[in-house]
């Protein structure tokens, strides 16, 4: 038997599967923010490519992949399919434990999978900037690499106490030629009023989703590029998905459950969605499993309904599971979680019932990351750990159970940026947040209706 | 604030320093305070503790320099800044032997003479004198007493001298705490009653309340207590009726809602209004018995009190164990700032009713934010002896 189950670029997909041609539920639409309105495509004109926009709206089942885009996910894709016999022996479980690695891109986790066609789009339809916010720093790298690649500039506007804590993660956008700009800064007008606001300020994601769309939306030559919860980003990361199916054939295998951590939800949908036909018109009893912090749950605890995307309110309604736009999640290591919603897509499945979801504490997720860097190696980003805790409580339910269950884990990313992290979980420092929801329940109750 | 006047470095820095000079003496032999009691105390074979730990504090070498220490005479400071060789004046004359009277204008005598802190070493009796006289200004301990139940003490004598030199040089933010004392008769018949006497603002270290990464200071904990305001203004307005415990934190809510609450007692708040003040216990258990006969709640909102982590059998009494069971222990709501939290590892309940300690006890959710909430384990106190 084989650790890495392993593809040829050949078998790199030629097409991305599209989720929205098979839901049972129709997607609710998004709303132009301003007239409460379905979204008209020539609203986002300003800010997106065409292409873009044609795919946010299809239904179409399969997409065709330009091979300009294959040509560049040559260079990590296809990740490996690893077999974690050490892992399994460690926790004596007759489960069989799987984990695609997506930490192999130049950018150390999924993201590329969706920057490189973002970037491709754009430079054909004539766009030479593109401009985007960061959080943590993994977007903001991914789409660095995207644009270096394709010969266009980006710009990103990096959350200020980002920008000030993780200098390598601006190392390795400035190594791509990309410019990235603390938030709030002065280059915008909603920056410069920020800061006016909040002189002392260390940014928020919101603020510099803001800026970033101020910048593209006043520059012809500049658009805009997210990296998570909307309908084109979730259809180019099922590249992940659908090389995982042909690895599993390959070990004549089929996963019981997939397991994947979820913040706007990119790389869980991307996993899991090639899946979803297999679930529905074969009755697979196979189980998909979201799994999210206990500081922002939002699957888990919050309220499926139509809410912005953004904290200032810019953004188009998404019909989604949502904490409220207005919701600042405690400042919890895996940054890459810390979104107050979800995908459309995947709120609409979890929905339905055919996704689940779990949420889980910090100190759990890093112990249950340092069992799993101890016997696999690899050491994993914070936000893929919470995937990780969950893969290890079903693994440790088979131990009891006695069953062979095979546990697919979708491994987003490295953690080689988030070692303090790290540090502050062996040196017991680690807080471990809940959402009130009860309380937040009761206080939304007797609120005016939107 | 005072920071930028504070951060000027080439001003004299003037620091109120005083010593009860038996505070500590009752605990080795087992007097559990020393209060009206030092005679009997020196009888049984007590040894002066505080001036040593006074003495610990003083060498560090931050407090040596540009500050002025302003002091009362002989036992009570003089003799101890005069053994670290520091440079003070004398601005009260201590009766022999010193009382309670002496620390209170000993801190009046500070404020006047322009004192920017009040350093003193003693225990909880000694802070309640102290914050009594000290008016706005702040006010840091030295632990030295048997009881230390308040929160204006630092860990240990050197900490507390590094707090005060880094409070003068402007580095430091002060922050509003309780000052708390146990009834020491009752004490010592072996009934632990702890009622809070004052607040009082004292230098703090802003905690960084997120992951070390993170190394921008955090909001100031007063923030916080607005954060936590905010949000239970919001969850209070759903009909039930709201039991608050003493304290800084719960003060702040009824703050923020607009409506009366006395920061020493317990008082009970429903639709925007409070509906009963100062509540004894028989107080409470009648209201909630026709709250609920209306169909309608009794919540009940705490905050760790003091330096321990008492959230239950310290500071609010009136909230007992029957009232507990009555409003039901799921409807106990803990609100703490992020800072309070950092410093303890964990909270304290002492209800006196064992099984209800024990129920109250493991993970709880403890509020400590604008819809904000952390896991924070709770244990009996019983579990602790």
């Amino acid at each position: 038997m084989r650790t890495k189950i392993l593809l040829d670029e050949e078998d790199i997909p030629k097409r991305w599967y599209n989720v929205g041609a098979d839901l049972p539920t129709p997607l609710d639409p998004p709303l132009n923010p301003a007239t409460r309105k379905p979204l008209q495509p020539q609203d986002l004109e300003i800010i997106f490519p065409k292409s873009l926009i044609r795919q946010e709206a299809s239904t179409e089942r399969w997409i065709d992949i330009p091979e300009e885009v294959r040509d560049i996910y040559r260079l990590w894709r296809p990740t490996p399919l690893f077999r974690a016999f050490k892992l399994e022996s460690a926790l004596k479980t007759p489960a069989r434990i799987y984990y695609k690695y997506e930490g192999v891109s130049p950018a150390g986790s999924h993201k590329p999978n969706t920057a490189v066609p973002q970037a491709y789009y754009n430079m054909v339809e004539g766009i030479e900037r593109i401009a985007t916010e960061t959080g943590a720093g993994q977007w903001g790298s991914a789409l660095s690499l995207a644009t270096c690649l394709f010969d266009m500039e980006c710009t990103v506007y990096m959350v200020r106490a980002s920008y000030d804590q993780k200098p390598y993660r601006r190392s390795m956008m400035r190594t791509w030629g990309a410019e990235c700009i603390p938030s709030p800064s002065d280059r915008t007008e909603s920056g410069r009023r920020f800061l006016k606001e909040y002189p002392n300020t260390s940014g928020s994601l919101g603020m510099a989703i803001s800026e970033a769309v101020e910048d593209a939306a006043k520059h012809e030559n500049t658009n805009y590029a997210l990296g998570s919860v909307l309908n084109h980003v979730l259809l180019h990361q099922t590249v992940e998905g659908l090389e995982l199916k042909k690895q599993f054939e390959i070990a004549d295998d089929f996963p019981d459950f997939i397991f994947g951590c979820v913040g706007g939800g990119s790389n869980f949908p991307g996993m899991c969605f090639p899946y979803i036909p297999d679930k529905l018109k074969d009755h697979k009893e196979m189980r998909m499993v979201a799994c999210e912090p206990t500081a922002c749950p939002t699957l888990t605890k919050g309220l499926y309904a139509y809410d912005f995307g953004d904290t200032a309110m810019l953004t188009p309604l998404l019909k989604m599971h949502t904490l409220g736009h207005d919701f600042v999640p405690p400042g919890i290591h895996a940054g890459g979680l810390r979104y107050h919603g979800d995908a459309p897509l995947l709120c609409n499945l979890v929905n339905d019932g055919l996704i689940e979801a779990r949420a889980f504490h910090q100190n759990e997720v890093f112990k249950a990351a340092t069992t799993f860097a101890r016997s696999e190696g690899i050491i994993p980003a914070p936000e893929a750990a919470h995937a990780i805790k969950a893969t290890i409580d079903e693994a440790l339910k088979c131990k009891e159970s006695g069953e062979t269950k095979t546990l697919m884990l979708s491994l987003s990313g490295h953690g080689h940026f988030d070692l303090s992290a790290y540090d502050a979980y062996f040196d017991g420092l680690l807080i471990d947040y809940e959402y009130p929801a009860e309380l937040v329940r009761q206080s939304l109750a007797k609120l005016p209706q939107i | 604030m005072q920071s930028s006047h504070r951060s000027d470095p080439h001003r004299e820095r003037r620091l109120g320093f005083l010593i009860n000079p038996i505070a500590g003496m009752g605990g080795k032999v087992g007097l559990k305070g020393t209060d009206g009691l030092s005679k009997m105390a020196r009888e049984m074979g007590a040894e002066p503790v505080a001036p040593k730990r006074a003495i610990e504090a003083l060498r560090h070498p931050g407090l040596r320099g540009s500050i002025l220490f302003l002091t009362a005479s002989g036992e009570m400071g003089e003799d101890a800044l005069r053994e670290a060789g520091l440079a003070h004046r004398v601005v009260h004359m201590a009766a022999d032997p010193s009382g309670p009277e002496d620390t209170i204008a000993a801190c009046q005598a500070f404020v006047r003479e322009g004192a920017e802190l009040i350093l003193f070493c003693g225990g909880d009796g000694t802070a309640r004198n102290v914050a009594f006289a000290s008016g706005e200004t702040p006010i840091l301990g030295i632990p030295a007493g048997v009881k230390m139940h308040s929160g204006v003490f630092a860990v240990s004598p050197r900490a507390a001298a590094g707090l005060a030199f880094r409070y003068l040089n402007g580095e430091l933010q002060t922050r509003e705490t309780e000052v708390a004392d146990v009834d020491e008769e009752s004490y010592r018949s072996g009934v632990l009653q702890t009622r809070i006497y004052a607040t009082a603002r004292t230098p703090y270290l802003p905690a960084l309340v997120q992951e070390r990464k993170q190394v921008y200071s955090s909001p100031s904990e007063d923030e916080f207590k607005r954060e936590i305001a905010l949000f239970a203004k919001e969850f209070m307005r759903d009909g039930s009726a709201y039991i608050m415990g003493a304290g800084t934190t719960t003060e702040s809510i009824a703050r923020e809602m607009g409506v009366e609450k006395t920061l020493l007692g317990v008082d009970v708040v429903r639709e925007g209004e409070t509906i009963l003040m100062d509540a004894s216990e028989s107080d409470l258990l009648r209201l909630i018995g026709e709250i609920q006969g209306g169909g309608a709640r009794a919540m009940i909102i705490v905050s760790p009190i003091g330096a321990q982590g008492f959230v239950l059998g310290r500071g609010s009494q009136q909230i007992s164990a029957d009232v507990i069971r009555l409003a039901g222990p799921e409807n106990l709501i803990i609100v703490a700032t992020p800072h309070k939290l950092a410093e303890l590892s964990h909270l304290l309940v002492d209800t006196g009713d064992c099984a209800l300690d024990c129920a109250l006890s493991g993970e709880r959710q403890v509020v400590c934010g604008y819809r904000l909430a952390q896991r924070k384990k709770v244990i009996a106190a019983g579990d602790l002896l």
